[in-house]
């Protein structure tokens, strides 16, 4: 298997969808300060606060779902690499055997 | 003997996420009416628009997400041959004279027939070229003792 194989694999097209989601925490974590509907050295308004916790949660719900998919893609590559290496040893091991 | 494990987790990671980001969005929308930051009646605050702005196209963009990994999992149960398409609705035919197997356990089979003998010859493939590579002669009838015994 090529390494492109083995990345579109590991990273599908609803991956970089998560990683847009990814951005657009940050933007609506950071919103509030760069339109300046926050004042600065003052406590944190009701947006202020609902803007900045749902775009840490969507950071940190995304990245999980990126790394959680590339996690197990990557046991089941690797899975596979073994069955192969075990059908490769059998074809070897056979005419060994007769 | 080789074994293929279905894992099915790499999906629901990425439809937990996406619904969870979906819900996200969604209140997204109605956090400007539900905190009370926006006054009823009166022209949008920027927060509002903002809100609005983002939280629209994060809900679509989520369901799309989750589409894309609900149909990755489709494809990799239809690959495991656990889920068969259905057989398309033909005309009604008058007359039937034969007894017929069902059709979808024949193109199951007929599937599971192909993908079998694609991996048996890339498996006999790779073996060849290695073995070529190694100077080895031998491993032609090798090979097709092996794949005689497995298709046996």
């Amino acid at each position: 298997m090529h390494v492109g194989d083995a990345f579109r694999r590991l990273v599908p097209p609803g991956s970089w969808v998560l990683f847009l989601f990814f951005l657009a925490g940050i933007w609506l974590a950071i919103s509030p300060f760069a339109m300046t509907t926050q004042a600065s050295g003052t406590h944190w308004i009701t947006p202020t606060i609902n803007n900045v916790a749902i775009g840490a949660i969507m950071m940190v719900v995304s990245l999980l779902g990126i790394l959680g998919y590339m996690l197990f893609a990557l046991r089941d590559l690797i899975r596979e690499a073994q069955a192969k290496q075990d059908i490769e040893r059998q074809a070897i091991e056979l005419p060994a055997n007769q | 003997m080789l074994t293929t494990r279905l894992t099915l987790g790499k999906y629901t990671c990425g439809m937990v996420a996406s619904l969870i980001i979906f819900l996200a969005g969604g209140w997204l929308i109605l956090a400007p009416f539900a905190l009370g930051y926006q006054p009823y009646g009166a022209d949008w605050t920027t927060q509002t628009v903002n809100d609005f702005a983002t939280g629209i196209p994060v809900a679509v963009v989520a369901l799309a997400s989750f589409a894309l990994f609900f149909i990755s999992l489709i494809g990799s149960l239809r690959a495991g041959g656990i889920l068969v398409s259905r057989p398309r609705p033909q005309a009604p035919v008058e007359y039937q004279p034969h007894v017929t197997t069902p059709l979808a356990s024949v193109t199951s089979q007929s599937d599971l027939d192909k993908t079998l003998a694609t991996l048996a010859a890339a498996l006999a493939a790779d073996l060849t070229a290695r073995r070529q590579a190694g100077g080895d002669q031998q491993s032609d009838q090798q090979v097709e003792q092996m794949m005689n015994r497995r298709e046996a």
